[in-house]
C-alpha cells in the first residue's frame, strides 16, 4: 500500500484511543450520581490506561516501525465513595448516610479538556501531514 | 463508483507512452524497484514502453483502491459499523492526496507531449 500521509498510522491510533478516553470520561460524568450499580455498590470511577503497540520486528533493529498508541485497559479508581447524609434516600444505611460515587466533577472536566486538547494535537499532525503531501505534489508546477 | 478505471485506457495508448522515458528520468530519486528501466536517450523499445504502461496502470488501480477504501469507510460509518468518524475522514484524505498525485502525473505527461509537439523540425 502506498503511504502518502506521513505518520497517519500513529495518528489514527491516537485518535481512536482519545475517543475511548472521551467515552470513559462521559460515562464517569453521566454516573456521577449513580448510587447503585448492577453489583449493588455505588458507581466507581473508571480511567483508561494507554500503552504503545510493540510492532517492531523482533531481532531486526533496522526494521523500526512507528509505535501507535492503544488503550491497554480500563481500570476502576479505588478511592472510597463519598458519604453523604440523606436519610430519605432509598440507598441510605441505618445512620442515614448514602455512598455516592467517588467522582469529582471538576476532575472529570479537567480530564475532558486534556483529552480534547490531545485530540486536537493529533488532528494538527494530520493537517500538517496533508499540507506536506500537497506541497510536495506542487514541485515543479508552473506558477 | 470507480471513475479512475475509466481513465486508465487513455493512459495506455502507445502514442503517448513513447514520450515517457524523459519524464521517468526526472523521477530517478524514487527507488529503482518502482520504476521500469527506462532507456537513456534512444527511442523507447516496445518492451520498455509496455512495462511503463504496466507500472502506470498499477498505480492507477492502487489509487482506485484508495478511493474504494474511502467509500467503504464512509458506508461503514453511515451504516453503523465499527468505523469511527476520523477513520472515514482519514481514508477520504488519503484518497484525495493520491488522486492529486495522479492528476499531477497526468499533467506532467501532457506537458512533455505538448512540448514535443511544439518542437521545430
Amino acid at each position: 500500500m502506498i503511504d502518502f500521509l506521513p505518520g497517519v498510522q500513529s495518528t489514527t491510533a491516537a485518535l481512536t484511543a482519545e475517543r475511548i478516553r472521551m467515552d470513559v470520561i462521559s460515562q464517569n460524568i453521566a454516573n456521577a450520581n449513580t448510587t447503585q450499580g448492577p453489583d449493588g455498590q455505588p458507581y466507581q470511577r473508571q480511567e483508561v490506561v494507554f500503552e504503545s503497540v510493540l510492532n517492531q520486528q523482533i531481532g531486526d533493529p533496522s526494521n523500526v516501525q512507528p509505535q501507535p498508541v492503544q488503550v491497554a485497559r480500563i481500570q476502576s479508581d479505588n478511592r472510597p465513595p463519598q458519604m453523604v447524609y440523606s436519610p430519605g434516600h432509598p440507598n441510605a444505611d441505618k445512620n442515614g448516610m448514602v455512598a455516592m460515587p467517588n467522582i469529582n466533577i471538576h476532575e472529570e472536566m479537567a480530564d475532558m479538556i486534556t483529552s480534547s486538547r490531545a485530540f486536537e494535537a493529533n488532528l494538527a499532525v494530520l493537517k500538517n501531514a496533508q499540507a506536506m503531501a500537497l506541497q510536495t505534489l506542487s514541485i515543479g508546477r508552473r506558477a | 463508483m470507480s471513475p479512475l478505471t475509466s481513465i486508465s485506457p487513455y493512459l495506455q495508448p502507445n502514442g503517448l507512452i513513447q514520450f515517457l522515458p524523459q519524464t521517468s528520468q526526472t523521477k530517478s530519486t524514487i527507488p529503482a524497484a518502482e520504476i521500469p528501466t527506462a532507456p537513456e536517450i534512444k527511442p523507447a523499445s516496445p518492451a520498455g514502453a509496455a512495462s511503463f504502461s504496466d507500472a502506470l496502470s498499477n498505480a492507477v488501480s492502487e489509487i482506485n483502491s484508495k478511493q474504494v477504501a474511502a467509500s467503504n469507510a464512509v458506508n461503514g460509518l453511515l451504516s453503523g459499523q465499527d468505523v469511527s468518524l476520523h477513520q472515514a475522514m482519514i481514508a477520504m484524505q488519503e484518497a484525495n492526496v493520491s488522486f492529486q498525485l495522479m492528476v499531477e502525473v497526468r499533467n506532467r505527461l501532457l506537458e512533455s507531449y505538448q512540448e514535443l509537439m511544439r518542437m521545430q523540425v
